[in-house]
């Protein structure tokens, strides 16, 4: 074994037999999705308006603004799940990692690696400050009501005005009203072969806001801290992971210079259009659901849709709110109720205060659609404002609006 | 190669069919390149999957320079690469990983090299640096000329081949070591 050719030929030779998988199966998947992504490229790229981002978002490194919304949601709903089985003390958890304002977590998307910090509020209601940082030099991150993404290839700041990134709620026992009001999850107890340890796993999926989702949160047993999560963007959990959590780290505090980001002084700045996810439009393409706007403009239409939806949340419509609003119909009504109408809080919306105009528009395969400001009144008296996208319709002769949801996260204002 | 040019002109017009055909043609080849690089094989078809949805999603733009073997070599030395390194930086193995992870000495292709050489040689490759197990697989396995994974990978064709040629000598001295007691 002295000579370097000797050694060639052993490793071909070792090379050439190791064992791969020959299943039809895989085949067939791995052609199904490859054909989808496919016929999708080639729709976008019929669709000018949305070259711009689509490229972005197919690019290696770009993959990063998708990883940073994939954390955002999994941080809102990663709990929306529901977890009937009572086979584990959740209550500890959550109380475990309602000490703890600030995370850190590290992870894996499809074609690389990012670290994200986040912080939050002084009240530990929700997030404040966001930073998402890929392998590959991108960055996401969140500054006075805007999400910034910096795209080190292009050298160009991709931008919208709204909080699309971070945690509406933050950790603690609000998201354990969450847990057990939600239907469709499920709690796995297993032992991990590496450390022997107990592993809790939660596993739940939706379809809200961003499309459809699934996850997987692995708990220490013993510590009731979540150590890993993923996160797929289907309802099975089917192929490689949209981001792998493979680490969890929870600060009492985090310095502010965590949270600063610095781009070259030359870098382009465009904004990014307003898109909603393909399963929600089929959700939304009931001619039975919305609100008719007949001989309206798109300001008074979307106005009346706004103003009808949150009075349906006032009024604790149930029925009223699943037809403004039809993403809803995919959630219980306790969830709705726990997570929306909120009857026992202080924080829950009693009176609509201003609607504004209408921010910005795109369109879906249904139609136009517009983001639509509105500040709200909540019960302890503080104001808050949001951002609500309105779907325009039509069938035949008829004119309908119905709303998607929620364009980014609440803001407080003064 | 011109049936590849061939391909890609019908890939980038939207042919389902070219896509098809590239997969059909290459998929063998490429799914041994990532068995030979990944440090846990239950991820091979996952790698596979990746690049080639990655792959279709250039449809109309993607342009061809040198071989699309090669091209598609280098996305799964690229992909096996950044999953090595997440499964790495894991801070404890998942409980469906664990399970899944086959032996390379499993099977009866394993007669050409005995199971004890082949076990040796899978911990060999696997102690390597990313920069030298994937010249030395994309060379041996996938069959690509030096001057080819230089340009891929944008490095002299001399930092290529001095990789190779320390990868092989580290794998010499480990199996001389572990063979000449």
């Amino acid at each position: 074994m002295s000579e370097i050719r000797d050694t060639e030929r052993l490793l071909e030779t070792y090379l050439e037999h190791l064992p791969a998988p020959q299943g039809a199966e895989g085949d067939a998947k791995v052609l199904a999705d490859a054909l989808t992504a496919m016929q999708r490229a080639k729709h976008q790229a019929a669709q000018p308006g949305r070259i711009s981002w689509s490229t972005i978002m197919t690019s290696k490194a770009g993959k990063l603004a998708a990883a940073a919304a994939v954390v955002g949601a999994v941080l809102f709903l990663a709990f929306s799940g529901s977890f009937t089985q009572s086979a584990w003390a959740l209550e500890d958890a959550i109380e475990a990692m309602k000490d703890f304002p600030a995370v850190y977590v590290v992870g894996a998307f499809p074609g690389g690696t990012a670290e994200v910090w986040i912080r939050a509020n002084e009240d530990r209601t929700h997030s404040t400050d966001v930073v998402v940082r890929g392998s590959h030099g991108a960055v996401t991150w969140t500054r006075d009501g805007s999400t910034y993404h910096y795209e080190p290839s292009q050298n160009t700041v991709y931008f919208e005005h709204a909080l699309t990134i971070g945690m509406s709620q933050w950790l603690g026992p609000e998201l354990l009203e969450m847990l057990s009001a939600a239907e469709n999850a499920r709690i796995v107890r297993g032992k991990d072969p590496a450390t022997g340890r107990d592993r809790i796993m939660l596993m739940c999926s939706l379809i809200d806001v961003h499309g459809a989702q699934s996850w997987v949160i692995e708990f220490d047993a013993a510590g009731k801290l979540p150590l890993a999560m993923k996160q797929w963007q289907n309802l099975d959990r089917s192929g490689p992971p949209s981001f792998d959590a493979f680490k969890i780290v929870y600060y009492e505090d985090l310095p502010d210079d965590v949270f600063d980001v610095h781009v070259p002084g030359d870098a382009k700045h465009v904004e990014k259009p307003l898109q909603i996810p393909d399963e929600a439009v089929g959700i939304m393409s009931d001619p039975k659901d919305g609100i008719p706007v007949e001989g309206m403009t798109q300001q008074e239409a979307a106005e009346k849709t706004v103003r009808a939806v949150y009075q349906a949340v006032i009024d604790q419509d149930t029925d009223t709110l699943k037809s403004i609003s039809p993403l809803c119909r995919n959630w219980g009504d306790e969830f709705l109720r726990k997570i929306i109408f909120k009857p026992d809080k202080d924080n829950r919306i009693v009176e609509v205060l201003e609607i504004g105009q209408i921010s910005k528009t795109g369109r879906s395969s249904l139609g136009p659609i517009a983001a639509v400001p509105v500040v709200v009144k909540l019960k302890n008296g503080k104001k808050v404002q949001e951002q609500m996208i309105v779907q325009f319709r039509q069938f035949g002769d008829t004119t309908s609006c119905v709303v998607h949801g929620p364009y980014g996260l609440p803001r407080e204002i003064d | 190669m011109i049936e590849d040019r061939l391909l890609v002109w019908r890939f980038n017009r939207g042919d389902p069919a070219a896509l098809c055909r590239i997969y059909e043609k290459y998929r063998a080849g490429l799914l041994k390149v990532a068995a030979a690089l990944l440090n846990n094989r239950s991820g091979v078809e996952d790698v596979l999957h990746d690049v080639f949805v990655d792959f279709a999603q250039t449809t109309g733009r993607f342009q061809l320079r040198g071989s699309l073997k090669g091209y598609l070599s280098i996305c799964i030395a690229n992909r096996a690469r950044d999953r090595n390194r997440a499964m790495q930086r894991r801070s404890s193995t998942s409980l469906d990983e664990a399970v899944l992870r086959p032996s390379v000495t499993d099977g009866p292709e394993h007669a050409a090299v005995s199971r004890e050489l082949a076990a040796k040689l899978d911990t060999a490759m696997g102690l390597l640096p990313d920069e030298q197990r994937e010249i030395i697989v994309l060379h041996l396995q996938g069959k690509l000329p030096f001057r080819e994974i230089a340009e891929l990978k944008e490095m002299s064709i001399n930092t290529a081949m001095s990789r190779y040629r320390y990868g092989l000598e580290k794998i010499r001295s480990a199996l001389d070591g572990e063979l000449e007691p």
